[in-house]
C-alpha cells in the first residue's frame, strides 16, 4: 500500500541510509508509515546491537506511542533512502476520520500486536522456566504456519532463524538462564543449536510438552 | 456480498479455535460472546448489541476465534468477508474509528499486563541512562552518526541529567569524527573497539599504537607522533589502522611545516586510496601546502575541488570557501 502523496505530503520526512528515526528509550508521541524504502527495528541487548523486523514500505511502526506516553521499545533506523508519514497524538484522530485507509491499516496492526501480546502473556504465565522457553518456539512456530500458505517444510521438524537472545526476550528471562536451558534441551535431543538457526526436532512433542505442564499447573 | 443468516435461539456462530474468516454484524435478536479471562481464567460474558460487529479481531488478524458466540434467541446475522468489511469500512469510517478505540483499549490493556509479569522477572531500566547508553554503545562502536543523534536527544530530553556534560563532549566528538577526525575519547580506545572488529591479537596491539598517536598529535609533540604513525603504517598495511595512520602521516608533515613531505604523503594517499574516509581533507591540506609555498593556482584548484566533494553546509566546505575566497582577495590586492 502507498499512501497519496498529494493528500499525505505534508506528513512526510525523508532519512537517508543508516540515519535515526528514532533511538530506544526516547519519548515517543508520534507514529510513522513507510511510503517507501526500508525501515530496521534494533535493540542493544548485551552490548550487541539486534535486529529486531526489517519493515517494507506499507508497514507502521511506533504505534504504541499514540496509546501511551511511553519511552520506544527499541530504534528505527532507515536501512534505504526512506520518505515515512509522521502522525503525532495530536492529529492521529483527524487523519484517522480522513483517511479511511490509513485507520484500516492500522486497525489491523492493532490487531496483530492485540494477538502477538496475548500469545506472549499466556508464555509468561507458565511457572515452569524449561516450559516458557519450549513455549517461545509454539509461538515461533504458529506465527511461521500462519505466514506461510504452503506449510512448513519438514515439519513436525522446525527450523528457527532465532537466536538464544530473541528466545530469551520472548520468554522474559535472562539469556545466561535461557542458554542454559536451551543446552539442556539440545542434550536431550529436543532441540538443535546452530549458529544463525534453532532447530526443534518434533514440534508435535514440544505442544504437548507445554500442554502437560500446564495443565499440572491447573 | 454480505449475506443475512438467521439462527435459531442456542445455536452457535462460531467456537473458540475456529479458524474462520468472516466478520459478523448482529441485525437482530441476541448473541453473547464467551470467553475466559488471561489473568484468572474466569468466565467472561459479553453481550452484543444489534448493530454491532463481532468475530472482527481474528478474522482481521487471520488467527483463530478467540470467543464463542452463541445465539441467545432467534437471531438474524449479516455475515461478510475480510474484503467486504474493507469495503464496507472504507466508505464508512466511523466504523474504523469506534473499532481503533476498542482495539486500542484492548491493546493498552493487555501491554500493561505483558509488562507486570515482566516487570517481576526483570530489572526496569531507567529510560534517562538508557537513552544515555544507547549513545555510548554506538560511539564505541564508530557509528558517529548515530551516537551523535542518541546524545543530542539526550540533551534535548535531559538538559540537567546526570550525563549531560559527557553526552556534549561526546556529540562533539561523534561530530568530529563524522568530518574523518581521529577519535579521542578513552571510551572508544577501550578494548571494546577491537572486539568489535573482530580482529587478531596483533592487530588490537596496532589499535593500542594508533591511539598513542594520536594522543601525542594531541600533545603537539608531532615529530613523535610522526614516528608511531611510520610504525602503525608499516605493520598494518592492510588493516584498518594502518590505512588511517596515512592521512595521520600527513596531518603531522603539515603540522611540521614540511610542504613538500605533506604533499607528496597526501597524493600518494588520493591515488592509493580514492575512498578514503580523510579524503576531502587530504585535499585541504595539500591546498593549504600549495597556499604556503605561494602556488596559488594549485591551491585554488584544490579548494575548488572541495567545494565540489564535501556537502555545503559542512564545516570543511566552509573552510576551503574561506581559503579560497582569502587566496582570490590576496590576488586582488596584489
Amino acid at each position: 500500500m502507498k499512501l497519496d502523496m498529494e493528500k499525505f505530503g505534508k506528513f512526510a520526512v525523508r532519512f537517508e541510509p543508516g540515519q535515526m528515526i528514532f533511538a530506544e528509550h526516547e519519548p515517543g508521541n508520534s507514529f510513522f508509515f513507510v511510503q517507501s524504502g526500508r525501515v530496521q527495528i534494533v535493540k542493544i541487548l548485551d552490548d550487541i546491537e539486534k535486529n529486531i523486523d526489517i519493515l517494507q514500505p506499507g508497514e507502521i511502526f511506533g504505534e504504541m506511542a499514540i496509546l501511551e506516553e511511553e519511552p520506544r521499545s527499541a530504534s528505527a533506523v532507515a536501512l534505504d533512502k526512506c520518505v515515512l508519514l509522521e502522525f503525532t497524538r495530536e492529529n492521529f484522530e483527524i487523519i484517522m476520520a480522513g483517511y479511511p485507509q490509513m485507520a484500516l491499516k492500522l486497525l489491523k496492526t492493532f490487531t496483530k500486536r492485540i494477538y502477538d501480546q496475548k500469545r506472549c502473556f499466556l508464555t509468561l504465565t507458565l511457572d515452569d522456566e524449561p516450559a516458557k522457553v519450549a513455549d517461545v518456539f509454539l509461538m515461533l512456530a504458529e506465527n511461521l504456519m500462519r505466514d506461510s500458505a504452503e506449510g512448513v517444510v519438514g515439519y513436525p521438524r522446525v527450523e528457527f532463524k532465532a537466536s538464544i537472545e530473541d528466545i530469551a526476550h520472548w520468554a522474559g528471562m535472562s539469556v545466561n538462564k535461557c542458554r542454559e536451558i536451551l543446552n539442556h534441551l539440545a542434550s536431550q535431543r529436543k532441540i538443535e543449536i546452530y549458529a544463525d538457526k534453532i532447530v526443534v526436532t518434533n514440534i508435535n512433542d514440544m505442544s504437548r510438552y507445554v500442554k502437560s505442564k500446564r495443565n499440572q499447573q491447573k | 456480498m454480505p449475506r443475512a443468516v438467521n439462527y435459531k435461539a442456542n445455536s452457535i456462530v462460531y467456537f473458540e479455535g475456529d479458524k474462520n474468516e468472516n466478520i459478523y454484524i448482529l441485525q437482530g435478536g441476541a448473541v453473547m460472546l464467551r470467553s475466559y479471562d488471561l489473568e484468572n481464567g474466569q468466565e467472561i460474558q459479553d453481550y452484543i448489541k444489534t448493530g454491532e460487529f463481532f468475530g472482527v479481531k481474528s478474522a482481521l488478524g487471520r488467527f483463530p476465534k478467540e470467543e464463542t458466540a452463541q445465539v441467545v434467541k432467534d437471531s438474524t446475522i449479516l455475515v461478510m468477508s475480510v474484503p467486504e468489511f474493507e469495503a464496507l469500512a472504507l466508505k464508512n469510517s466511523r466504523i474504523i474509528i469506534k473499532m481503533l478505540k476498542v482495539f486500542s483499549n484492548q491493546l493498552r490493556r493487555i501491554h500493561k499486563q505483558v509488562r507486570n509479569l515482566l516487570s517481576s522477572n526483570r530489572q526496569p531500566v531507567d529510560s534517562e541512562s538508557g537513552l544515555y547508553k544507547i549513545g555510548e554503545y554506538y560511539l564505541k562502536n564508530r557509528k558517529y552518526e548515530k551516537a551523535k543523534y542518541v546524545f543530542d536527544r539526550y540533551i534535548e530530553y535531559y538538559p540537567d541529567g546526570m550525563f549531560s556534560r559527557k553526552a556534549s563532549e561526546y556529540s562533539y566528538e561523534a561530530s568530529e569524527c563524522m568530518k574523518g577526525k581521529a577519535p579521542k575519547s578513552e571510551i572508544m580506545q577501550s578494548k571494546d573497539v577491537a572486539d568489535y572488529d573482530s580482529m587478531e591479537q596483533d592487530v588490537s596491539e596496532l589499535t593500542k599504537k594508533y591511539f598513542q598517536g594520536v594522543s601525542l598529535f594531541n600533545q603537539e609533540k608531532f615529530e613523535q607522533a610522526l614516528k608511531v604513525f611510520r610504525e602503525v603504517n608499516s605493520e598494518g598495511v592492510e588493516s584498518e589502522y594502518g590505512v588511517k595512520s596515512i592521512s595521520d602521516i600527513g596531518k603531522c608533515y603539515f603540522a611540521l611545516k614540511k610542504w613538500d613531505e605533506c604533499i607528496k604523503q597526501y597524493t600518494f594517499m588520493i591515488q592509493k586510496f580514492p575512498k578514503h574516509p580523510d579524503l576531502v581533507e587530504a585535499l585541504l591540506y595539500v591546498g593549504n601546502c600549495y597556499k604556503e609555498k605561494g602556488v596559488v593556482d594549485k591551491a585554488a584548484g584544490f579548494y575548488k575541488k572541495i567545494l565540489i566533494m564535501a556537502k555545503k553546509d559542512s564545516q570543511i566546505y566552509r573552510k576551503a570557501d574561506k581559503a579560497l575566497k582569502s587566496l582570490q582577495e590576496r590576488q586582488n590586492e596584489a
